[in-house]
């Protein structure tokens, strides 16, 4: 097989300058020559040991939890689309009496809901648990617990959510959810809470599974595999990840200003009283149409890495295909407006969103000709997977054309919330998401599966869902021009909709039965293991096709090209002798490489957290506290809440220690630490995403006021004094000082009475008070989060500020504890290091906030 | 009324055959039905939407021995009742339809298949 | 007699049926759109035949990265920016205020699930109110403001134009034009909670002369019923309460919570364009409405008899 022409560092020599100061050079030692010693792989292997019977609920390696997460996924899948198949049964025929009124605005408001939510970006996170590492040549991702908290809490969230469904309880609201529908005046009900709560669980397994995957992909690729190497999958999660700590921001912001006025009465969305109910659709839209590409960028990088397998060549403008996936991801936080063409925006928005709809479309065109391209390249294997892929991208081109149709203004204002907008949005989530989803199953399934899926069955459940899918969706362009508006539980018989309907019925059905035949063939095909596997069935060329257990690759290989199964002859076997990095366990503990996010040299040796039952506990006690609220079962709710914080904070106190010895071989000869602290550890990187995600809250929350002053300002207050501002900065500012200070003090001060922790609780305290001043002024001054938009918002963030600063409080005293048993490492701690940098990023925000809502309209 | 329909309701069924309507097609009638909007007041088996409940259910028409408890349930003066009730039942309270003479032995027709033996 | 005007009939497609100025140019778009992307499903269907199963020349040259570059960027970007060109010149073009003074004005409020109608006279005060029916004339621009007391509703009658949202605390200005006398279906397009499904209404567009006549006649109320039912009838329609929620002009009722009823015999449909407007419905509407429009904001009135019910009916039939 041939080579690529390599972009970067030239073909053969990985890393032309060195990164961290790391000599490239040491990497000609690989693959070594002497023999391992005795015992080694044994030893791999028992600290990489499963736990067994019912203990697998406190698996953590991605393995499992990718493989649950995956099988989770498809089950919501499955649900939300049996859901479909009863509603196209209703609509079948023109007042059909299958699923009344109110149940059917159920089922389709959760028939999204869980499509979206529940399956699409679950499932492509999945994917990123489950082959990530592997596509890295990690033994894991970064943090293996919260992967596997975000999965329990994903899933036992999830499976309550639905079951709102038998007790009618289920939301009706449709799946973006606007107010005022939304709201107390006209949903009363606990309905739209359970959506809130859905919601919530799947804004904090995406956000973990972001943050595990930024860190994962930039830090623990391995050696010599630069971002120019990556596979196309890693750059797809990588902007996957980033979009949604841009975007996920905006939709919790949302969720949690909706819920405050259903339980509160704080009116951010009511007009009469100085909100507004477009603040929502912008709110839900920025993060809802970035959102689609968010399903889709994964799935696209899967399907540029099957293309590439399954012709047999490297793939035709990688580089293209990388620009095309960060362009993707900038500008599709400009179209979120294109939902809102119909609601009567200012000419020049209507002009700019639309501009920017159709501009999306060219990394789409860009990854298309480029599948083409390697297609006509190499020799494609007339398989299954190939069937999925090419099935795919022709749906999905004729969805993205159907876009382009729909970025038109004009026709929006015809087919906006019409049948054609079904069609549009399934043809593209379908071609997108869907079918690659499917080429991946049968792609990959060899990785972790005794026996490859049937090809047999496979061609079956391909051409049935492929002539399904069509048969559903493409009579419905039609019925939309014939003027079938969404989201209708029926149809009168005199308006000539009932042929296409029958037909979209009949198609939903052989496209279900092509789904249940996959089930079928998983069933009979399917058998799970992590040793002895089908293996690479497609002949792929990057590194999971490498010999595989439960630590992924016996040892970490040299990067020096994109497929090096490829163009690295005897890779595989060198790695299985263990010729390479980490070929055992240096320290006796589960371990990975950590390496530098551009040329992925070497830095440190993580300590790798094993099983536990405490993210199991944490995310049910996650779970429970939000269901018991939503259910209005306020006092145990609290303390399921209570229990969930407890039960975090005992996972994270078995993190973060220092172990022995301080630097051991990684192979070679080639020493690393074992234990390091500031910018290069994945701890600090994981904090700085985690503050993005805060800041990006805080962003909305601002945004929000600042709106709602655009279009209710003149009823807007005064703030309080001016004077206020002095303690409320003092105190924000000092816990900022004070925090900084403490790190200062921990390298220094050897005192125990006036130890850094305390310090740092000094800190904590005192952005405490300045909060506490903050509240009080605005209570004394008269405005109430009741009264009007601005006292919403205004409340609003000081709620935002008040919750990072509990959790400020929280983490001194957590860092106090640790303290108190010599946890805190000297002169530097990463604990230490991110509670720190935690609560003077938590002094900072609460200043802009403090200053923004009182000198702006005020002063300014 | 409810109680006579009751009362009639425990009378033997009619035999098979009772009702023939020639030339009238059931199916149309039932599109008349639906069209008109006989559901506002009445509940038909196999129409799902409107199910009204101001008038009485016609789930089981065809058994009964009667029309609006006062006339028997002949085809040639259900297809008159159906059209204009209140010429044949003084009284009633159906009003007259909108519709004409074919649609009304139509209509007729599909409604002795409810509920028919 | 039937609710199946042809107004109603989705063929030909409303979208691809234009009937005024409003509509038609979208639908000329729309034709082109159309020829647009199967002209290009066209080429990467051939462009992935050739790629699977092609051979020689044709395929090699389809194998490099300046395909790409032709294929994947500079032919959406030239197709991209011709049709944005056009796509903001017609949105311009559409959303252009008509000309002072030769618009008719109107004014709808989508409410929970029916539609209120206001004729505005050129300061903008109400002349004459109504429910669930729009007349206009045609050749006429008609310039409807948009509103909700309650929830986002949409307006959309694809015949006459595309389809603008009812913001609850906002006022949108959408432009309708009739060029062909009929009745048009609209409906509400945007998920409104409930009876969404049920909420339709309609367009009837007249001559300019009998239009005018139309409207002299609409200036004064129906005369009072004559007939002994029907003034029973009037007479129980107060009674029952009816007032509370319904206006009818030249009586005690002027209840604003629902459809005004002055004219409400004259009407094609029942239930914001769900049922055929005769005696039997109305009958069947006041004694339940819930079994036929489950959630609507009218309460059943199972205590009137059916002599009640149909004095009432026939009271309403003569409100024309």
């Amino acid at each position: 097989m041939s080579s690529a022409p390599i972009a970067a560092g030239g073909k053969g020599s990985p890393g032309a300058r060195s990164e961290t100061g790391f000599d490239p050079e040491l990497y000609r030692r690989f693959p070594t020559k002497e023999e391992r010693p005795e015992g080694e792989l044994a030893e791999l292997e028992r600290v990489w040991q499963a736990p067994r019977g019912w203990r697998l609920l406190t698996a953590v390696n991605n393995n499992y939890i990718g493989t649950f997460y995956v099988g989770a996924a498809f089950l919501f899948f499955l649900l939300a689309g049996i859901l479909a198949l009863v509603m196209r049964v209703q609509l079948a025929l023109p007042l059909q009496g299958v699923l009344p009124q109110e149940t059917y605005n159920q089922f389709f408001t959760m028939h999204g809901t869980v499509m979206m939510f529940l399956f699409a970006v679950p499932a492509v996170e999945a994917l990123g648990v489950l082959l990530l590492p592997q596509m890295l040549a990690a033994r894991d991702l970064p943090f293996p617990r919260l992967s596997a908290y975000a999965f329990w809490a994903y899933l036992v969230g999830g499976l309550c959510f639905f079951a709102s469904l038998f007790f009618g309880l289920a939301p009706n609201g449709g799946w973006f959810m606007y107010p005022p529908l939304t709201s107390t005046a006209f949903s009363p009900g606990i309905n739209a809470d359970f959506w809130l709560l859905g919601i919530g669980f799947i804004e904090i397994s995406a956000i973990a599974g972001a943050i595990e995957i930024i860190v994962g992909v930039l830090k623990t690729r391995a050696p010599g595999m630069t971002l120019a190497r990556m596979p196309i999958f890693a750059w797809a999660m990588l902007v996957f990840a980033g979009m949604i700590i841009i975007a996920f921001p905006a939709v919790i912001f949302g969720t949690l200003a909706l819920e405050l006025e259903r339980a509160l009465n704080w009116p951010f969305f009511d007009p009469t009283r100085g909100g507004d109910p477009l603040l929502w659709q912008h709110l839900f839209w920025f993060f809802g149409h970035p959102e689609v590409y968010i399903i889709f960028l994964p799935a696209a990088g899967l399907v540029s890495m099957m293309v590439s397998s399954l012709a047999k060549t490297p793939l035709v403008g990688y580089r293209l295909i990388v620009l095309a996936l960060v362009a993707t991801g900038f500008i599709s936080f400009g179209v979120w407006a294109h939902h809102m063409f119909a609601v009567g925006m200012p000419r020049l928005s209507i002009g700019f969103f639309s501009a920017a709809s159709m501009a999306v479309s060219v990394p789409a065109g860009i990854q298309v000709f480029s599948w083409i391209a390697t297609l006509s390249t190499g020799k494609p294997s007339h398989n299954v997977p190939t069937l999925f892929v090419v099935g795919g991208l022709v749906i999905f081109v004729m969805g993205g054309l159907t876009g382009v149709m729909v970025a038109m203004v004009p026709f929006d204002w015809q087919a906006h919330d019409s049948y054609f907008i079904v069609a549009h949005l399934h043809y593209v989530l379908i071609g997108g998401m869907v079918f690659p989803l499917f080429a991946t199953f049968y792609f990959w399934a060899p990785m972790m599966s005794r026996r490859p899926l049937s090809e047999r069955l496979g061609k079956w459940v391909f051409w049935l869902m492929f002539a399904g899918m069509h048969l559903t969706f493409l009579p419905m362009h039609l019925t939309g021009l014939m003027g079938m508006p969404r989201r209708v539980w029926t149809y009168l018989p005199e308006r000539d909709w009932e042929i296409t309907n029958l037909l979209s019925t009949a198609g939903a059905f052989v496209l279900g039965a092509g789904i249940l035949l996959f089930l079928v063939d998983i069933a009979r095909n399917f058998r799970f293991t992590t040793g002895d596997t089908a293996g690479n069935v497609y002949g792929g060329g990057t590194l999971e096709w490498l010999p595989n257990g439960l630590y992924a690759a016996r040892s970490i290989p040299v990067v020096t090209s994109r497929d090096p199964l490829w163009d690295q002859p005897g890779i595989s076997e060198d790695v299985e002798e263990g010729r390479y990095f980490l070929p055992g366990t240096a320290t006796g503990h589960r371990e990975t490489l950590i390496t530098s996010p551009l040329n992925a040299e070497p830095q440190f040796l993580q300590i790798m957290p094993g099983p536990s039952v405490w993210p199991l506990f944490s995310a049910i006690f996650t779970a429970g506290f939000f269901l018991l609220l939503t259910v209005q079962a306020y006092t145990i709710g609290v303390v399921s809440g209570v229990l969930a914080i407890l039960c975090v904070l005992r996972w994270l106190w078995e993190t973060d220690r220092v172990v022995e010895p301080a630097r051991v071989d990684i192979g070679a000869g080639i020493q690393v630490p074992t234990y390091v602290t500031g910018g290069s550890t994945h701890g600090w990187w994981a904090m700085v995403v985690l503050l993005i995600v805060i800041l990006m809250i805080f962003l909305m929350a601002l945004f929000s006021y600042l709106y709602l002053y655009g279009i209710h300002g003149r009823v807007w207050v005064s703030p309080p004094a001016t004077f206020w501002l002095a303690p409320v900065l003092a105190g924000y500012g000092g816990a900022t000082g004070l925090a900084l200070l403490a790190r200062r003090l921990l390298a220094r001060e050897t005192s125990t009475l006036w130890s850094p922790a305390t310090n740092l609780i000094f800190a904590a305290g005192t952005l405490a008070l300045g909060w506490a001043v903050d509240l009080h002024s605005w209570r004394a001054s008269g405005l109430s989060p009741e009264s009007s938009g601005q006292g919403a918002t205004v409340y609003g963030l000081v709620a935002h500020q008040g919750m990072v600063v509990f959790v400020a409080l929280l983490y001194a005293v957590y860092i106090a504890a640790r303290n108190s048993r010599g946890l805190v490492s000297r002169p530097r701690n990463t604990s230490f290091d991110l509670a720190t940098m935690f609560i003077a990023y938590c002094g900072v925000q609460g200043s802009v906030g403090a200053l923004v809502v009182r000198l702006f309209p005020g002063v300014v | 009324m409810p109680a006579t329909l009751l009362l009639l309701a425990a009378c033997k069924p009619p035999p098979e055959g009772r009702h023939p309507m020639a030339g009238a097609d059931a199916a149309a009638g039932r599109a008349v039905v639906e069209r008109v909007g006989c559901g506002s007041c009445h509940a038909f088996p196999d129409i799902a939407w409107p199910r009204g409940a101001v008038g009485p259910d016609l789930s089981r028409f065809a058994s009964q021995t009667m029309i609006a408890g006062r006339v028997p349930n002949r085809p040639d003066l259900l297809a008159a009742f159906v059209r204009n009730a209140p010429a044949v039942v003084p009284g009633s309270a159906m009003p007259a339809m909108p519709i004409d003479e074919a649609e009304a032995r139509d209509v007729a027709a599909y409604l002795y298949t409810l509920g028919a033996e | 007699m039937t609710v199946a005007v042809e107004g109603l009939s989705g063929w030909p497609p409303p979208v691809l049926d234009p009937a005024g100025p409003y509509a038609g140019s979208v639908t000329a778009l729309t034709w082109v759109l159309i020829g647009m992307a199967v002209a290009v499903l066209l080429i990467v269907l051939a462009a992935l035949y050739i790629a699977l199963f092609g051979k020689g020349e044709l395929r090699r040259r389809l194998g490099g990265e300046k395909v790409i570059w032709i294929l994947g960027i500079a032919f959406p970007t030239v197709v991209l920016t011709g049709l944005l060109v056009w796509g903001l010149t017609l949105t311009r073009h559409l959303s252009a205020p008509a000309a002072e003074g030769t618009a008719l004005k109107m004014r709808v409020s989508g409410e929970m699930w029916w539609w209120r109608v206001d004729y505005l006279d050129e300061a903008g005060s109400t002349l004459m109110a109504d429910a669930n029916e729009l007349h206009i004339p045609v050749g006429r621009t008609v310039e409807i403001e948009l509103v909700s007391p309650d929830v986002v509703h949409s307006f959309w009658v694809p015949q006459l134009s595309g389809k603008l949202d009812m913001v609850p605390g906002r006022r949108n200005l959408i432009r309708i034009q009739a060029d062909r006398p009929g009745t048009y279906a609209g409906q509400c397009a945007e998920y409104c909670g409930g009876p969404h499904a049920l909420m339709g209404f309609m367009v009837i567009a007249h001559e300019p002369a009998e239009w005018a006549r139309w409207l002299a006649r609409r200036r004064a109320p129906p005369a009072a019923p004559t007939d002994a039912q029907a003034q029973r009838g009037g007479q129980l329609f107060l009674a029952a309460g009816c007032g509370a929620c319904h206006r009818i002009a030249g009586t005690p009722a002027n209840g604003l919570a629902g459809p005004d009823l002055t004219y409400v015999g004259a009407r094609r449909t029942l239930g914001a364009g769900i049922l055929p407007n005769h005696r039997g419905t109305m009958m069947g509407w006041i004694g339940d409405s819930q079994a036929i429009k489950p959630g609507n904001r009218m309460p059943p009135y199972r205590v009137l008899s059916a002599e009640q019910l149909e004095a009432i009916a026939v009271y309403l039939e003569g409100r024309r």
